[in-house]
C-alpha cells in the first residue's frame, strides 16, 4: 500500500474506526478532528507501517463482518418482513442452485446401525484433554457427541495425580445415574455422591453432586470449615453449563464459577449455546489459568428432518436431504402443502398465514 | 382428518418404516397417559422373545426398586413395547424405561419436552407435536437451543447411521418456530445472577465489605454489564467527536449560558414564554424519545428514528418505525410506554432519518423483542417552572446581545444542546451499568441490617452467623420464622409440613387430605409473617393442603406410599418431589445443630422418618 492509498482508505473509514485505531497511538485523539486525525495517524504508522496496516484491516474487516456474521439468529423470515428483506431474501434464494427436492425414498434410505468399530476418541475430545493441561476448558457441542468420555478421561487423570474430582450435575436424576456409571468404570469405592442430607462414601477421590450442594460446599470453605477435602480438589466438572440461563437456577453456576478454588480446573460442558466465546472470555477474566473454547457444532450422527400428516403420510420437511442450516424457508414442497391443508382444516378461523 | 395422527397408527406406521425406537414428545402427562391407555385394546402385540427380554431388564430394576413392582404401565409396556416418562412418574420407574431404552427393548416412549438434559436417552427418531411450552403458566415458544435439544436425542452414536427428528402436527403447532430452531443458531445465553440474602451473608463472612465490590465485578452478570457499556462507551467516543466544533467560545460553558439567555429573553418578552399546549407527561416523555429508543403504542410497538416539533403548532412529534416495517410520522401523544431499550441507530440527515442497513437491523431486532420489556420510569414534572424573577431582572449582565459570537451560539445551540444531553445520558447510562449490581448488593445489606442479621458496619451479627447457613428460597421468611420462636415446641411431623408448604411452588389445584387444627393454626401465623415480609422476599405459595400430605406421611409410619398416593389427587411423581424438597429445606434445618440444638433434633427426626419407602431407593 503507498502512502497514498492507505491515505485514501483512512479516509473511507469512519470516524468511530480511526479512533478505535487511534487508542494507543494517538494521544488525545479524541480532540481530534477527521482530517488532523488522519494526518497523525499518518504521522504514526511510520514507526511500524505493516503492524499498523494489519491493524486497520483488521478493524475494517470486522466491521464488514459484523453485519454478515449471523449472532442470536441467522435469517429473517421472509413471510413476515419489509418488502425490502423480502426482496433481499428471495435474491438470496436465487444464488442457490434450485435442485430439485429431495424424494421421500432418498430420505429413508441409509437407515441401519454401523458396524461394530474399536473406540476411537474424536479430535475434539482429545483436544479438550490436552487444553485441560493448560487451563480451563468449556466444551460446547451438540447433543450426544461424546462429552461424558471427556469427563470420564479428565477425572481419571486427576485421580492418577491424588486429587479430588467432584463432578455437579443439574439434577439429581443426572447425578444418580452417573454415580452408577462412573462407580462402573472406576469402581464403587472411588466414587461417592453427596445430598442434602446424605452422603454415600463422602471421602472418595471421585464426588458426584448438584451444582447448589457443590455452591454450599464452597460458602461453607470460605467461610472457614472446611468440609470436603478442597484443599486437594484438582478438578471441577460442571456438566450441562447451558443452565448458567436458567432463570432461577443460574446464579447458582454463577457463584460457583467465581468462587472455585483457583489451584482446581473447570472443566465445563454444554450443549451448542450462541455465545461459547463470551464465556470463555469470561472465564479468563476471572480467574488464574486461561479458558479454552472446544467447539464445533457438526453432528456425529447426521440428522434429517420430516414431516408426518395426521393421515399417516410421511414426507421430508425440508428440500435438502439434511438440513439446510441457515434457511429455515427451504420447506419441502409436499410438506408445505401437507401443513397448508393442515392448518386450513384445522383452524378454520384463518389463524396465520 | 382427526387433529392429530392417533398413537397406535404412529407407532405401526414408524416400524413400518424402521424408524423405531421413537421418542414422541407430547404436549402433557395426560396426553402421555393417554396415549398409553389407546394402546389397550390393539392386538398388535410383541412377539414372545422381545416380551421375554422385557420382563427380564424390569426384573433387575425392580430387584433395585421395588416402589415400581405394581407399576400400573407393565403389562403395556410388556406387551406393547412402548412406555410413558414424565415428571408425574417416580424416578425409578423413570430409571426404567431408561434402562428398558438402553437395552433398546422399547419401540418407543411417550415423554413431555421437561425429559431433562444429558439423561442419556437416545433414540434413532424423535417425534414432534408442539411448538410450544409451558412455562410459569404461560405458553411460549420453544428457543432454538431447545429444539435442537430436543431433536439431538435422535441418531444414537454407533447405534444408527441417520436419526431422524419428525414432525407431526396437533391444534396450534407453529411449524415456522420448528424450522427456524432446526436450521438456526442457538440463542446466545445471558446470565440470570441475582443476588440473595443467604450470598450476602456467606460473602460478608468471608469477606470484608471493601472487597465486595471486586468480587461482584467477577460475575458473568457484570461482565455482559460490560460489554454493553463498552458499546456505550464508543458511542461516547463518538459524540465527543461530535462536539469538536462547539467547544469553548467567548464563554466556555455557552450552551448553557446561551440556553439561560434565551429563556430569560422569551420570558421578558412581550409574547410572554412560549405556551405549549401540551400535558407534561408527553413533554417529560418526548425528552426520551430519541433515535433508536423503543416505544410502547396502544397495540404494537415501534423505534423512534428522529423526534421533531411540528411546524404550526410546535407539537413533539415523532417518526417511528413500526413493526412489520411502515415508517409513520406521529404525535408523541400516541407512545403509550417509553421502554428502557435502545436499539443501535445510525441516523442520517434524510428520509428514513437513519441509513439502510440501520433500518434493516432496527426492524430485525424490533421484531426479535421479548414480549415484555423493563419501562423507563418517567418522572413528570408538575408545571413548566418559570426562571426566578431575580435572574429574568438581570437580563442586562447577560453579554450575549453585544458578544462577537452571538449569531454563530444562536445558530448553533439547538444541535449543541441536544449533543450535550446525549453525552449526559450515555455517561449516566453507563455509570448505571458499571454500579447496578453493586446497588443491589447495598439493598441487600439494608435489609438484612434492618432485621438485625448484619451490624450497622456490614459485620454478621450473631444471628447473620447462623442464618447464612440457610440457603435456599424464602431464607428469610425461614430465618425470621426461627427467631420468631414458631417451631418450638412443635412435633417433626408439623416442622416438615411448614417447610413443604413453603418449598412448594406449583399451583396446580388437586384434591387433598384434611388439615389437622394444629397445622391450621400454625401456617396461619407463617402466613402473617410471610405477609408482613413481603417487601423484602415474595412470600410462598403456602398451600395448607400441600402441607398435609406431608403431615401425614411423617406422622403416621405406617402409611404406605400407595396409601398416602390415594389420600391426594397429585401424581407420584409429584409428591416424591414434594418430599425430597422437603428433605432438602428439612436437612438446612438440621446444620443450626451448634446454635438451635432443639430445631435441629426435630428436622433430622422428620429426616428420619420421611426417609422411608420410595425416598429411601435414591440417595
Ligand atoms: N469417540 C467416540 N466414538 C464413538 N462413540 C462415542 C465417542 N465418544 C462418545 N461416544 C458415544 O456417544 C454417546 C453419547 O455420548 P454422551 O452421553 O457423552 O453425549 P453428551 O455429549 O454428554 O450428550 P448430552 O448433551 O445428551 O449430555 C455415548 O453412547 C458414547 O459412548
Ligand atoms: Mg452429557
Amino acid at each position: 500500500m503507498t502512502t497514498e492509498e492507505l491515505e485514501q482508505l483512512l479516509a473511507q473509514q469512519p470516524i468511530a474506526l480511526l479512533h478505535r485505531l487511534a487508542r494507543g497511538r494517538v494521544q488525545r485523539h479524541f480532540r481530534t478532528g477527521k482530517r488532523r486525525l488522519i494526518e497523525l495517524l499518518l504521522r504514526h504508522s511510520a514507526e511500524n507501517r505493516a503492524g499498523f496496516e494489519s491493524d486497520l484491516l483488521a478493524l475494517i474487516g470486522e466491521r464488514t463482518a459484523r453485519p454478515a456474521a449471523p449472532p442470536p439468529r441467522p435469517a429473517v423470515q421472509p413471510a413476515r418482513h419489509s418488502a425490502e428483506a423480502r426482496r433481499a431474501a428471495s435474491a438470496h434464494q436465487e444464488q442457490e442452485p434450485h435442485e430439485p427436492a429431495v424424494t421421500l425414498q432418498a430420505w429413508l434410505e441409509g437407515i441401519g446401525v454401523p458396524p461394530p468399530q474399536p473406540f476411537v476418541p474424536d479430535p475434539w475430545q482429545e483436544d479438550a484433554l490436552a487444553k485441560l493441561q493448560t487451563g480451563d476448558v468449556i466444551v460446547s457441542v451438540p447433543t450426544g457427541s461424546g462429552k461424558t468420555y471427556v469427563a470420564v478421561e479428565a477425572a481419571r487423570r486427576a485421580m492418577e495425580e491424588n486429587r479430588t474430582v467432584i463432578y455437579a450435575s443439574p439434577l439429581k436424576a443426572l447425578s444418580n445415574t452417573k454415580f452408577t456409571e462412573f462407580s462402573r468404570i472406576f469402581g464403587a469405592d472411588r466414587v461417592g455422591i453427596l445430598t442434602g442430607d446424605r452422603r454415600d462414601n463422602g471421602q472418595a477421590p471421585l464426588l458426584i453432586m448438584t451444582t447448589e450442594i457443590l455452591r454450599n460446599l464452597l460458602y461453607d470453605a470460605a467461610g472457614g470449615e472446611i468440609d470436603v477435602r478442597l484443599d486437594t480438589l484438582g478438578l471441577v466438572i460442571m456438566d450441562e453449563s447451558q443452565y448458567l440461563a436458567d432463570p432461577e437456577r443460574g446464579v447458582v453456576w454463577e457463584e460457583t464459577i467465581i468462587f472455585c478454588p483457583s489451584q482446581a480446573r473447570l472443566l465445563l460442558l454444554s450443549a451448542s449455546i450462541g455465545n461459547p466465546h463470551d464465556i470463555a472470555d469470561w472465564l479468563t477474566s476471572i480467574r488464574s489459568t486461561p479458558c479454552h473454547l472446544i467447539k464445533h457444532s457438526k453432528r456425529t450422527v447426521p440428522l434429517r428432518a420430516g414431516y408426518l400428516h395426521p393421515d399417516g403420510k410421511l414426507t421430508p420437511l425440508f428440500r435438502t436431504l439434511g438440513i439446510p442450516h441457515g434457511h429455515p424457508g427451504q420447506w419441502h414442497p409436499e410438506a408445505k402443502r401437507l401443513f397448508a391443508r393442515y392448518e386450513d382444516e384445522t383452524m378454520p378461523s384463518g389463524r396465520r398465514r | 382428518m382427526p387433529p392429530s395422527i392417533h398413537p397406535v397408527d404412529l407407532i405401526t406406521a414408524l416400524r413400518q418404516r424402521h424408524l423405531t425406537p421413537a421418542i414422541v414428545f407430547l404436549t402433557s402427562r395426560r396426553a402421555c397417559d393417554e396415549a398409553m391407555e389407546s394402546f389397550d385394546h390393539t392386538n398388535s402385540v410383541l412377539p414372545p422373545a422381545r416380551q421375554e427380554a422385557i420382563a427380564k431388564v424390569l426384573e433387575q430394576v425392580i430387584a433395585q426398586y421395588p416402589s415400581i413392582a405394581e407399576h400400573p404401565l407393565i403389562p403395556t409396556v410388556q406387551r406393547i413395547g412402548v412406555a410413558a416418562h414424565h415428571a408425574g412418574h417416580l424416578p425409578s420407574w423413570k430409571i426404567a424405561v431408561e434402562e428398558l431404552m438402553r437395552h433398546g427393548c422399547l419401540d418407543a416412549v411417550f415423554a413431555t419436552t421437561t425429559l431433562a438434559a444429558g439423561v442419556d436417552f437416545p433414540a434413532r427418531t424423535v417425534i414432534i407435536t408442539q411448538s410450544s411450552i409451558r412455562k410459569a403458566r404461560d405458553f411460549t415458544d420453544l428457543t432454538i437451543g431447545e429444539v435442537q435439544q430436543i431433536a439431538g436425542r435422535a441418531g444414537r452414536r454407533g447405534k444408527d447411521l441417520v436419526g431422524f427428528a419428525i414432525v407431526t402436527p396437533s391444534p396450534y403447532i407453529d411449524l415456522g418456530v420448528l424450522t427456524k430452531g432446526f436450521t438456526g443458531h442457538p440463542e446466545a445465553i445471558n446470565s440470570q445472577f441475582v443476588i440473595s440474602y443467604p450470598m450476602v451473608l456467606n460473602l460478608l463472612k468471608a469477606h470484608p465489605l471493601d472487597q465486595m465490590q471486586p468480587i461482584l465485578a467477577k460475575s458473568f452478570a457484570q461482565f455482559q454489564l460490560n460489554q454493553r457499556a463498552e458499546i456505550l462507551e464508543r458511542k461516547l467516543d463518538d459524540l465527543h467527536q461530535q462536539m469538536e466544533p462547539y467547544g469553548p467560545r467567548v464563554c466556555t460553558d455557552w450552551i448553557t449560558q446561551w440556553h439561560l439567555y434565551d429563556q430569560v429573553r422569551r420570558q421578558r418578552s412581550h409574547r410572554g414564554p412560549v405556551r405549549r399546549h401540551e400535558p407534561p407527561d408527553v413533554s417529560a416523555r418526548f425528552h426520551f424519545l430519541t433515535p433508536g429508543r423503543i416505544a410502547g403504542l396502544a397495540k404494537s410497538r415501534g423505534v423512534v428514528l428522529r423526534q421533531y416539533r411540528s411546524k404550526g403548532q410546535k407539537s413533539p412529534m415523532v417518526t417511528l418505525l413500526r413493526q412489520g416495517g411502515a415508517i409513520t410520522e406521529c404525535p408523541a401523544a400516541i407512545v403509550t410506554e417509553v421502554f428502557d431499550r435502545v436499539l443501535d441507530c445510525t441516523e442520517a440527515p434524510v428520509y428514513p432519518w437513519c441509513t439502510t442497513e440501520s433500518l434493516e437491523s432496527l426492524l430485525r431486532e424490533l421484531e426479535e423483542l421479548p414480549a415484555r420489556l423493563p419501562v423507563l420510569p418517567i418522572l413528570v414534572s408538575k408545571e413548566h417552572e418559570p426562571i426566578p424573577d431575580a435572574i429574568v431582572q438581570t437580563l442586562g449582565d447577560f453579554s450575549c446581545p453585544t458578544c462577537p459570537s452571538r449569531s454563530a451560539c444562536q445558530k448553533d445551540h439547538a444541535h449543541a444542546s441536544k449533543l450535550r444531553q446525549e453525552q449526559q445520558r450515555n455517561v449516566k447510562a453507563i455509570q448505571a451499568l458499571r454500579t447496578s449490581l453493586w446497588h443491589r448488593f447495598q439493598d441487600k445489606i439494608d435489609a438484612l441490617q434492618h432485621f438485625g442479621y448484619l451490624s450497622p458496619g456490614a459485620r454478621l451479627t450473631e444471628a447473620g452467623e447462623w442464618a447464612r447457613l440457610i440457603r435456599i428460597d424464602h431464607s428469610l421468611l425461614i430465618t425470621e420464622l426461627i427467631r420468631a420462636e414458631a417451631f418450638t415446641g412443635a412435633a417433626p411431623a408439623l416442622l416438615a409440613a411448614v417447610m413443604s408448604s413453603i418449598a412448594h411452588d406449583d399451583d396446580r389445584p388437586g384434591a387433598f387430605p384434611r388439615i389437622s387444627p394444629g397445622l391450621g393454626s400454625l401456617l396461619g401465623q407463617v402466613r402473617k409473617l410471610a405477609e408482613s415480609l413481603s417487601p423484602y422476599e415474595d412470600p410462598p405459595l403456602l398451600r395448607a393442603d400441600i402441607a398435609a400430605v406431608t403431615e401425614q406421611w411423617i406422622a403416621d409410619p405406617t402409611l404406605t406410599w400407595i396409601g398416602l398416593c390415594k389420600k391426594t389427587t397429585m401424581a407420584e411423581g409429584d409428591i416424591y418431589r414434594l418430599l425430597a424438597r422437603t428433605l432438602e429445606f428439612l436437612s438446612q434445618l438440621h446444620t443450626l445443630k451448634d446454635t438451635h440444638p432443639a430445631l435441629a433434633d426435630c428436622a433430622s427426626q422428620a429426616i428420619a422418618s420421611l426417609r422411608r419407602g420410595v425416598l429411601e431407593e435414591l440417595p
